[in-house]
């Protein structure tokens, strides 16, 4: 081909659509450097991009420009879902704050109710320690009623001849068994406690029992079960607090017990 | 008359190419947006009308501004013609597309990638894409036969060969090639001589 056959040819050769053998013989032929088809391509390359401009204008959606502008790394694609994530983010840290404040309320609440659960445990304890030994006394109390309306109980007094002596009374019934009254017994020492024996005729003291006194100096103590037919006396000693197989400090009441 | 003033708007906005393309091979962000509000609507509407869907004009049009980024570097600021390049980026990209879901297999190896190279570009006269020109192949498009503006628009806007348009336009080749042959012809001489052009 000539150039003037050769130049029919530029448009459709730079639009891409020029099939052999014209593509090959255009392309051998610019290869030679020959100015006249470098400017014809040149011009066919201007024409085509007049061609594009004929289509009508449309305007692209905005997110387009966010788009492209977003894949060179300059706006977030998206900026608008960069700025959720942002407003996602604050208001889970929010979320957050709120839940961490609200937990640590609830840590403090759970720490208060647990230290009332501690309390009204150790309130429960006491009180149901009194009531053991309310329940103690009542039944101490309830012993000794019995067995003082007991026709065969005899009644015994101690101490009233001593300037300040534990002084009461102790009533034996020989199938019930012993009940203690004193008063002006002042509360055993730390680590002491008072014992109660039963003294047989000719033999050693029997350990009957262990008691303290109140604040007051008063005492109120059952033992129970038979007592032994050869008792003479019932005495009271202070030992210390696991008691005694015998006395060990002199009585500080004897009570002589005769038929 | 719109599209005149947008292109207008465009064609002297580009007057600032040099400095332009010199800050994108500096690789400054805002420089892109700038491109972006040149060339944006031009190459949207040309993709779009190649295509004719939406979603896939955007996705072109995206890959359009990502490729002139990445080769910025090759373009020559002072002697390259810019709006040219894009509108042959932009337009190879949507033909691309059209070949590749149409599945057509050419029987010769289009080299797109080829006209695309900045280099292709050096040489040009700034003054090629001006409002005068543009309303000059306007006023020549419209005065083709009808038969002359669609082989223009199947080559342009569908990429098909004369041997395709032949087939599509059940038409013989030789009857295509003249179509052609003289639609180039008028366009030619409507704007002036192509040694004028270039």
């Amino acid at each position: 081909m000539n150039h003037e056959e050769l130049g029919d040819l530029y448009e459709l050769y730079t639009l891409g659509v020029l099939e052999e053998p014209e593509r090959a013989e255009i392309e051998q032929h610019l290869k030679t450097a020959c100015p006249e088809c470098q400017a014809g391509v040149k011009g066919a390359l201007a024409l085509n991009a007049l061609l594009a401009t004929l289509p009508e204008t449309l305007e692209p959606p905005k997110r387009l420009r966010r788009r492209v502008l977003a894949s060179v790394g300059m706006e977030p694609a998206g900026s608008f879902w960069k700025n959720a994530w942002a407003l996602a983010a604050v208001a889970l840290a929010m979320v957050l704050f709120v839940v961490a404040l609200d937990s640590q309320r609830r840590n403090q609440e759970l720490a208060g109710a647990r230290g009332q659960l501690r309390r009204t445990t150790s309130d429960l304890a006491q009180a149901r320690a009194e009531i053991q030994q309310s329940s103690a006394e009542l039944r101490q109390v309830r012993s000794a009623l019995t067995l003082l309306n007991l026709p065969n109980t005899r009644e015994v007094v101690f101490g009233g001849a001593t300037a300040q002596p534990p002084r009461g009374r102790v009533f034996v019934n020989r199938q019930q068994g012993v009940l203690l009254l004193a008063s002006n017994l002042p509360p055993a020492p730390s680590g002491k406690t008072y014992e109660l024996w039963l003294i047989p005729r000719g033999g050693n003291p029997v350990p009957s029992g262990l008691f303290q006194s109140d604040i007051a100096g008063n005492a109120l103590f059952v033992r129970s079960g038979p007592v032994q037919a050869n008792t003479a006396a019932v005495a009271v000693s202070l030992e210390p607090e696991t008691g005694s197989t015998a006395p060990t400090t002199t009585p500080v009441i004897v009570a002589s017990v005769t038929d | 008359m719109i599209e005149f003033l947008l292109f207008a708007l465009a064609v002297k906005l580009s007057e600032d190419d040099p400095e332009l393309v010199r800050r994108l091979k500096n690789r400054e962000p805002q420089a892109m947006a700038e491109l972006y509000d040149l060339y944006g609507r031009l190459t949207y509407a040309l993709i779009f009308r190649i295509v004719r869907n939406g979603p896939v004009a955007e996705d072109l049009v995206q890959e359009t501004f990502l490729r002139i980024w990445n080769r910025v570097h090759g373009f020559d600021a002072e002697r390259g013609a810019f709006g040219p390049w894009i509108l042959a980026v932009a337009r190879n990209r949507a033909i691309d597309y059209l070949r590749s879901i149409d599945g057509r297999t050419m029987q010769t190896p289009f080299e797109l990638e080829k006209m695309e190279e900045p280099s292709q570009y050096a040489d040009f006269e700034r003054h090629i894409m001006n409002v005068d020109r543009a309303r000059l192949l306007r006023e020549a498009f419209v005065k083709l036969s009808p038969n002359q503006r669609v082989v223009i628009e199947l080559a342009y806007y569908e990429g098909l060969s004369q041997s395709e348009m032949a087939t599509r336009l059940r038409q013989p080749l030789g009857t295509v090639k003249t179509l052609v042959r003289s639609a180039l012809k008028r366009l030619r001489e409507h704007l002036g001589e192509r040694a004028a052009l270039a």
